[in-house]
């Protein structure tokens, strides 16, 4: 009973003190100041970004720009995250022979999703890969990105892991996909380095504001970013799947 | 600058993402790779220790964008040293791990080596940064590389470990966010050197509790007592290489994070005396349970805690030789406690079980491997003439310099546990019966290389200290120079 209370009083004092802190932050608030005066790092990205950038959704030039070396991290934590996974729940090959011999013995329970669902999501299957695609590609001019249309195209492919027991990703092109779209990420980031002496610099030439083509090589960045991460979280879905098929 | 600080980061990425296309080629790529990506950042180290022994400190813009609108990557003489002393242990770790992992088939051999060299990259990434977002990224990269790598014999006690590494570390993350979302709110900047400027400005509330999340986020990376549950099991359960770097690359980048945002950062009274506290609390509980242990990785794990916990006494001290003593016991502490681990990985290799009481008489079956331990075991306990000495020697005088009498014996007392642990094993391994046939497993070529390379610097800076100290010096002195590393940072045209 003292334990208890001991314990509520220091969670009760902590929430207290937590909750002062936080409340007197004015979250929402305008506090970027101006360019001349500014009170955040906020204001200069505002500026610089339509202007110098070309860039017409600000948020986009500050992920893959301003603070490019923090996604290409965030891309590798994910990366490393499906390696990780993949290195502890990998099937050995000798374990995936004995599975193949017992799933001919014992009866698998293997019912195949109705007949309704598969023809929807084959329905739906291209057309989440275009959003996906679509939001990607568009990651400079509207809301979303890399991260968001790189998701939206791993839940086309959860949809069909789902659907089709038999649904098989390619691994051969995925593997390439997954190398490609790293390395040309990196890639552009040296092109900056050797071109301008700084990593991830971007272009002189970057084109008119709200045009497709504009921003230099920020939408090219983008575009590695979606396929880097479609291709790393349907592999984590793949490898998801594969261990829940063999505990059955 | 034809090697600028971002090929640290680059080069272990791009191996990273061509490793899986590479393996197609020849299969052993996922081995050798690594090793010449860790061999270039060796190379990389010397270039920009060199290059800031004669120009002063880098600090290199990316994406083009200035210090505080960007991230940059510093390189002054103290994260310089650092990152030299990471990355040579890193190269000299593949070295020895090359054919430790021979029995492993393809697949599994591409995903070790990955994960382990992007730790190292990841360690090196946390030291060079000057942002502090940044830094929670690169500590995200090692943290993720570590969850896995702790798991990867997919055993049941392994599983455990993991996870409840993952767990933890997982606070960590949220505590550091938490942490840095304060800050910004406060200061409005990510950058460490303008968030140090701008620090006088900010509410004594707020710093505090800003603070309290980075002590208890790094407090788990440094392994700081009561925040250290994972590290035993960590240690132990993670393959041998695995352990090695935990020690000699993950904890010094931990070690250092800590230390940046208390010393850089926050300009709070009393952190010191709350570090020096907390590292004595660390140091005495670890060695003591160092004691106990029955299992010989678990037991050099507990000595990894109470050794990191004598380094935070000494940044705890925080007059110059002291600083002094904590760097030259992290780079002392990485070179030694690797060699036990690389030692102490062979004896296990050749034993049943991880037990200390079946390593009798051992040195017969091993006696190369067994000498390589027992040096290490002399040398991490402080006997002269090796390198261990110096370091306790300095931080021994930094405390009676500042009058810490408890410290002094705390410390001494320690020793005196170290000393019984580690030669209750020595005498084991040399005057225990021996039992049992002749060893199954010989020391390969290359692991020998690496171990004889840190026995010699063990007992080279223990002869000829002389050699490393002027570097120890400088790195101590920019560590302890805020003004000037505020100044040079934001106001460097690249």
């Amino acid at each position: 009973m003292l334990k208890k209370l001991i314990v509520f009083l220091l969670i009760g004092t902590l929430g207290y003190t937590l909750a002062v802190t936080f409340s007197s932050i004015p979250i929402g608030a305008n506090r970027i100041g101006s360019l001349d005066n500014p009170e955040t790092v906020a204001a200069y990205y505002l500026d610089k970004s339509p202007n110098d950038l070309k860039v017409a959704n600000t948020i986009t030039a500050v992920v893959v720009n301003f603070r490019g070396f923090d996604t290409l991290g965030e891309v590798s934590v994910l990366f490393l995250a499906a390696t990780g996974l993949a290195s502890i729940l990998y099937r050995k090959e000798e374990e995936e022979e004995e599975e193949e011999n017992k799933r001919h013995i014992s009866h698998r329970l293997n019912l195949p999703s109705s007949s309704l669902v598969q023809t929807g999501a084959k329905i739906l299957f291209p057309l989440i890969l275009l959003l996906g695609i679509y939001v990607f590609i568009h990651g400079h001019l509207t809301p979303g990105g890399g991260f968001q249309g790189g998701a939206i195209i791993a839940t086309g492919f959860l949809l069909m892991l789902v659907s089709y027991k038999g649904f098989k990703n390619n691994h051969k092109i995925m593997v390439w996909l997954e190398s490609l779209a790293g390395l040309g990420f990196v890639g552009v980031g040296l092109y900056g380095l050797i071109r301008y002496g700084s990593f991830l610099q971007n272009t002189g030439w970057t084109g008119n504001l709200n045009d497709l083509v504009s921003g230099g090589l920020i939408p090219l960045i983008y575009i590695f970013v979606g396929i880097k991460v479609a291709t790393e979280l349907t592999n984590v879905l793949d490898i998801l799947l594969n261990i829940k098929s063999r505990r059955k | 600058m034809v090697i600028t600080p971002v090929h640290y980061i680059v080069a272990p990425l791009i191996a990273a993402f061509a490793i899986p296309l590479l393996i197609k080629i020849h299969k052993d790529a996922a081995r050798i790779v690594p090793g010449i990506v860790l061999f270039y950042n060796v190379i990389v180290s010397l270039f920009l220790m060199n290059h800031i022994a004669e120009h002063g400190m880098i600090s290199e813009t990316l994406a083009g964008w200035q210090a505080p609108w960007g991230i940059n990557l510093v390189v002054t003489p103290f994260t310089g040293f650092l990152a030299t002393m990471v990355s040579i242990l890193g190269f000299i770790i593949w070295l020895y791990g090359y054919r430790f992992k021979r029995t492993l088939k393809g697949g599994e051999v591409k995903y070790y080596e990955i994960l382990q060299m992007m730790m190292i990259a990841g360690s090196i990434g946390i030291i060079i940064t000057g942002d502090i977002f940044n830094m929670f990224v690169f500590i995200e990269i090692v943290g993720i590389s570590a969850f896995s790598l702790t798991a990867f014999y997919r055993s049941r006690d392994g599983a455990e470990a993991g996870f409840k590494y993952l767990l933890i570390g997982g606070f960590a993350s949220a505590f550091l966010l938490l942490g840095i979302l304060i800050i910004y709110t406060q200061t409005g900047t990510l950058n460490m050197a303008q968030i140090a400027e701008r620090m006088p400005d900010v509410p004594q509330q707020m710093k505090i509790v800003a603070l309290i999340f980075f002590l208890v986020a790094l407090g788990i990376e440094a392994e700081m007592f009561p925040l250290n549950g994972w590290a035993p099991d960590a240690y132990s359960q993670a393959p041998s290489p695995t352990s090695a770097t935990f020690a000699a690359v993950v904890s010094v980048a931990g070690v250092y994070a800590l230390i940046r945002v208390v010393f850089t950062m926050f300009d709070v009274e009393g952190v010191n005396n709350y570090l020096m506290v907390m590292g004595f609390v660390t140091m005495l509980i670890a060695e003591i349970a160092a004691i106990s242990q029955k299992d010989l990785k678990r037991m050099l794990a507990y000595s990894s805690v109470g050794q990191v916990g004598l380094v935070l006494i000494a940044f705890g001290i925080g007059s110059n030789l002291a600083v002094f003593g904590a760097l030259f016991l992290m780079l002392n502490h990485g070179v030694i406690k690797s060699l036990l681990f690389m030692a102490g990985s062979y004896f296990i290799y050749n034993t049943d079980d991880k037990k200390i009481k079946s390593l009798n008489g051992i040195y017969k079956k091993l006696p190369i491997v067994s000498f390589f331990f027992a040096l290490g075991a002399l040398a991490i306990i402080g006997f002269p003439p090796f390198s261990g000495f110096w370091s306790k020697f300095y931080i021994l005088i930094s405390a009676a310099d500042e009058k810490y009498v408890f410290l002094i014996i705390g410390i001494l007392l320690v020793t005196i546990i170290e000393l019984t642990y580690y030669l209750r094993v020595v005498g084991r391994i040399y005057f225990a019966k021996q039992e049992g046939e002749p060893a199954s497993h010989k020391p390969s070529i290359n692991a020998l290389v690496a171990m004889s390379s840190l026995a010699l610097f063990i007992i080279v800076i223990g002869v000829y200290p002389d050699l490393i100290m002027p570097h120890i010096q400088s790195a101590a002195d920019a560590l302890l120079d805020k003004s000037n590393y505020i100044q040079q940072i934001l106001s460097i045209k690249n």
